[in-house]
């Protein structure tokens, strides 16, 4: 092994979901068209995939561009290579956060404890005539079933500390 | 015809009028509107896809089945609810249904048969309900007013797996908006995303007002459009609520009003557009006063 670099990385992107990443042959249309272009700091699937291919761990692990995404899905729908992109800058995020717990989004914890991200008891729907909100969040019977099968996720048994019964 | 209305996260929490105007306006063109119950984020691309795709589509079967359970597809307005839900169901059908079903949802009595689909609401109104149904629904109308569509960036790409529509020549909102009788101009940066999702407006707030700057001068020099029409709760609310951010900034010196298209749906069938259409930063009562005075 060359030092510092890990040809193990490519089996680790790729089995997070990045499966089509060695399709890429690095043309670049992925960036061509993104939205983060403007930024000092852009969104660069190509350049990721060659961190990535070198097998440059450090390096992977300080970039905070697959977390600026906007989802838009322009580079997985004109990858002339279908390498998809976007599934590729998924599995960086999924990485980084099993190399470093402070990736991981904290939104998990609200999601488990309320089943949304945002409080959707909002008193203005009965005020506009909404009917009661049915979700989880308006559901004790369902919210305990809901916590209870992420329960079983590898998430939940890794990150315990975020997830919260209250 | 019954749909699940999939209500996500920000509709409720911060735009219920929203999800008033697609209940009362679905439901005036003959659709029954069905509540999932139980049903939970779906779970958003920065959230669990974000650090396990397995956990992640456990709970998107954790919604499709709720859904199934009632015996219809779902409908959608959010951008990334949709894509979310969309892909997630299609990973599930093309290999991990099963294991999702037994290492999951059988834990607490759920299973999803891979039968209920996820249709957005464009979709559904466009190629489901038809123009000519809609058209037969309107009180009022946009005739003499200019309106420019926002397309749902998550609706067209990446459009094999989410497609109902051309992904690089749409058509499907035009003919929406024509329905109601409005003219829709084209400008230069039709197709240019409202930049509101994921994490670009957090980590470079400059870039992220330049880059809507961009479409919004676009806009109104090319076009200077009576509003601004959507489909997806976060280019409402970003393209909303931003304009005031910019105006402060001193980066632009106009206001384009900015509505869900089912909120322009529902005033033209004669909702009370203080109901349907009641939260807003950038105000529209110009807007709606213009629309209640073209009686058909």
């Amino acid at each position: 092994m060359i030092e510092g670099r890990d040809p193990e990385l490519i089996k680790e992107i790729i089995e997070l979901g990045g499966h089509d990443l060695l399709k890429c042959y690095q043309c670049g249309t992925c960036i061509a068209d993104c939205p983060t272009g403007l930024s000092e700091t852009p969104l660069s699937a190509k350049r990721l995939i060659h961190i990535i291919k070198l097998g440059l761990r450090e390096k992977l692990l300080e970039e905070e561009t697959p977390w600026v995404c906007v989802t838009c899905g322009g580079c997985e729908e004109r990858c002339p290579r279908e390498a998809e992109p976007f599934e590729i800058v998924l599995a960086v995020r999924r990485w980084q956060c099993k190399e470093d717990d402070t990736y991981v989004p904290l939104v998990l914890g609200e999601i488990f404890s309320h089943g949304h991200t945002q409080n959707v008891l909002n008193p203005i729907r009965k005020e506009l005539g909404l009917p009661e909100i049915r979700t989880v969040a308006n559901n004790e019977e369902a919210l305990r079933k809901f916590r209870e099968m992420i329960k079983e996720t590898n998430v939940y048994k890794k990150y315990s500390y975020i997830f919260r019964e209250e | 015809m019954r749909f699940c209305l999939f209500l996500g996260c920000n509709m409720p929490a911060i735009r219920p009028d929203v999800e008033l105007a697609i209940r009362l306006s679905l439901q005036s063109l003959g659709v029954e509107i069905l509540d999932i119950d139980g049903a939970a984020c779906c779970p958003a691309y920065g959230t669990f896809p974000s650090v396990d795709e397995e956990a992640s589509l456990a709970i998107s079967a954790w919604n499709l089945a709720n859904a199934e359970k009632k015996g219809a597809d779902i409908v959608v307005q959010c951008g990334s609810c949709y894509s979310v839900l969309k892909i997630g169901r299609y990973k599930l059908i093309h290999g991990k249904l099963e294991e999702i079903n037994k290492k999951y949802l059988s834990k607490v009595g759920l299973r999803y048969e891979g039968k209920t689909d996820v249709r957005h609401v464009l979709d559904v109104l466009h190629n489901v309900i038809g123009i000519g149904k809609i058209k037969s629904s309107l009180k009022y109308s946009l005739k003499g007013m200019k309106v420019l569509f926002q397309y749902p960036c998550h609706v067209l790409r990446p459009s094999k797996k989410v497609g109902f529509d051309d992904p690089e020549n749409p058509v499907v909102f035009r003919n929406l908006l024509e329905a109601l009788g409005a003219e829709v101009p084209r400008y230069s940066r039709e197709m240019q995303c409202c930049g509101g999702a994921g994490g670009f407006a957090k980590h470079d707030k400059n870039a992220n007002l330049e880059f809507l700057k961009k479409k919004l001068d676009a806009m109104k020099d090319e076009v200077d459009p009576d509003c601004i029409a959507v489909s997806c709760i976060t280019c409402l609310m970003h393209m909303d609520n931003v304009q005031a951010e910019m105006r402060k900034l001193g980066m632009i010196d106009y206001q384009i009003p900015v509505f869900d298209f089912n909120q322009l749906l529902a005033i033209c069938q004669g909702h009370d557009p203080n109901k349907v259409a009641k939260i807003a930063t950038t105000p529209r009562d110009a807007v709606i006063r213009k629309i209640v005075g073209n009686k058909i």
